[in-house]
């Protein structure tokens, strides 16, 4: 089997997976490569109801559909993919991973980004950052949750859904950023209760959280918190690390590109979260990853 | 491919003394970790024909997972002559999982 592209994509989450569509229907030789299961951060959203098309879809089912969509354009799809190295600064791209080495003319980095860990020590097994994961052994018990976003306060409600008996959401800022109707459903629930300006301090217990310990950031006033498990929703940072040498990144991190998804190096594109943006949407990242698949057309189609 | 055999409402930890080499990945169907964990254990069986892979969906069988002592997916069973030789919680890529399963 050969391990020459036109296209290698890096990242299947949406921006990704719809490059894939694009540069396939070019009649391009695409591979694409993610070091997990494809869909990225949609395989996370319990229910998508903002993508025309569907009404109300569940996120892995979405992802799911497009993945068939992409193999069945005879896209090569490599998942679990253990990447080593890779150097994208010459004519031809290397990548080396699996054992493999793979080249292409183009490469898209669509890596999207991942949750920002808890940035306590003493990182503890009743530490979780997905609720649908890991909910269900807290029936019943106290659970702190940590993120005044969408995210904390949706999966706040799940919780309490599935039979959590407190609930305590804070956020480190001095207000929270969920959709009012959001925060008008946890502020509706007679054991919840939430917290701004205030930061987790410690992580206390004897091999199994017992309590934590809260700061209020504007007081300084320090307390003790029971609970049995804490889950995080800060947000996400960009999965850039391993281009930070070869492409340029912004303060935060994100890949810098022009508005046709151009990176720092000729033949390289970025699309989706991965790049700075004021609107992370499945539909934005559509629109990022149509660009970049065209403009690496474009690039493989002018440059000999 | 070394497929993964869904292991369904007669599972007992007494079925694992019949597997000499497996592996057992307790899952949720919409948990996403478990969706990455289960292609690490696919891309691993298929290097590694020889060891058998199961799954069971932690919300069938709760109990299996109390008697094994443990309350996280995903989980990884390790077996080895009929005996749990380890079992991890948590995400592994396949290279880690190579390693832990030749380190047992």
């Amino acid at each position: 089997m050969s391990n020459e592209y036109d296209v290698i994509i890096l990242g299947g989450g949406v921006a990704g997976m719809t490059a894939a569509v694009y540069t396939a229907r070019a009649n391009l030789d695409v591979l694409l490569l993610d070091e997990n299961a494809c869909g990225g951060l949609v395989n996370w959203t319990k229910e998508v109801e903002n993508m025309p098309s569907y009404a109300s879809i569940g996120g892995m089912e979405l992802m799911e559909r497009m993945q068939k969509q992409v193999e069945s354009l005879g896209v090569t799809v490599e998942e679990a993919v253990c990447i080593d190295s890779m150097d994208l600064s010459g004519a031809v791209k290397r990548i080396e991973a699996d054992d493999e080495t793979y080249t292409a003319k183009a490469v898209i980095v669509a890596t999207g980004r991942k949750p920002v860990p808890l940035p306590v020590a003493g990182d503890c097994e009743q530490v979780h950052y997905c609720a649908i994961c890991d909910g269900a052994p807290y029936i019943g018990k106290r659970v702190l949750i940590v993120g005044g976003g969408n995210s904390g306060f949706d999966e706040a409600i799940a919780l309490l859904d599935l039979g959590v008996s407190e609930l305590t959401l804070v956020e480190k800022m001095d207000r929270f950023f969920a959709a009012q109707s959001t925060q008008d459903a946890l502020a509706a629930r007679e054991n919840a209760s939430t917290r701004h300006s205030t930061e987790v301090l410690s992580l206390n217990g004897n091999g199994k959280l017992e309590s934590v310990t809260l700061r209020n950031m504007e007081t300084g006033e320090e307390s003790e918190l029971q609970c049995d498990g804490v889950f995080v929703f800060m947000g996400q940072q960009p999965g850039t690390d391993a281009f930070a040498k070869q492409l340029r990144l912004d303060e935060h991190g994100y890949i810098i590109t022009d508005d046709v998804m151009a990176t720092s190096l000729p033949g390289v594109f970025a699309a989706g979260d991965v790049r700075p943006k004021k609107y992370r949407q499945i539909t934005t990242a559509m629109a990022d990853g149509t660009i970049a698949a065209l403009e690496a057309e474009r690039f493989i189609h002018t440059t000999r | 491919m070394n497929e993964i055999k869904n292991i369904t409402d007669q599972a007992s930890s007494e079925l694992f003394r019949s597997y000499n080499d497996a592996i057992v990945i307790f899952y949720k169907e919409l948990c996403p970790h478990c969706k990455n964990m289960e292609k690490a254990l696919m891309k691993f069986g298929a290097k590694s024909p020889e060891t058998e892979l199961y799954c069971v969906d932690s919300e069938v069988k709760g109990d299996l997972m109390a008697e094994l002592g443990f309350e996280r997916v995903p989980t990884l069973i390790f077996i080895r002559n009929g005996e749990v030789a380890n079992i991890y919680s948590g995400l592994m890529n396949p290279r880690e999982l190579k390693a832990l399963h030749a380190s047992l």
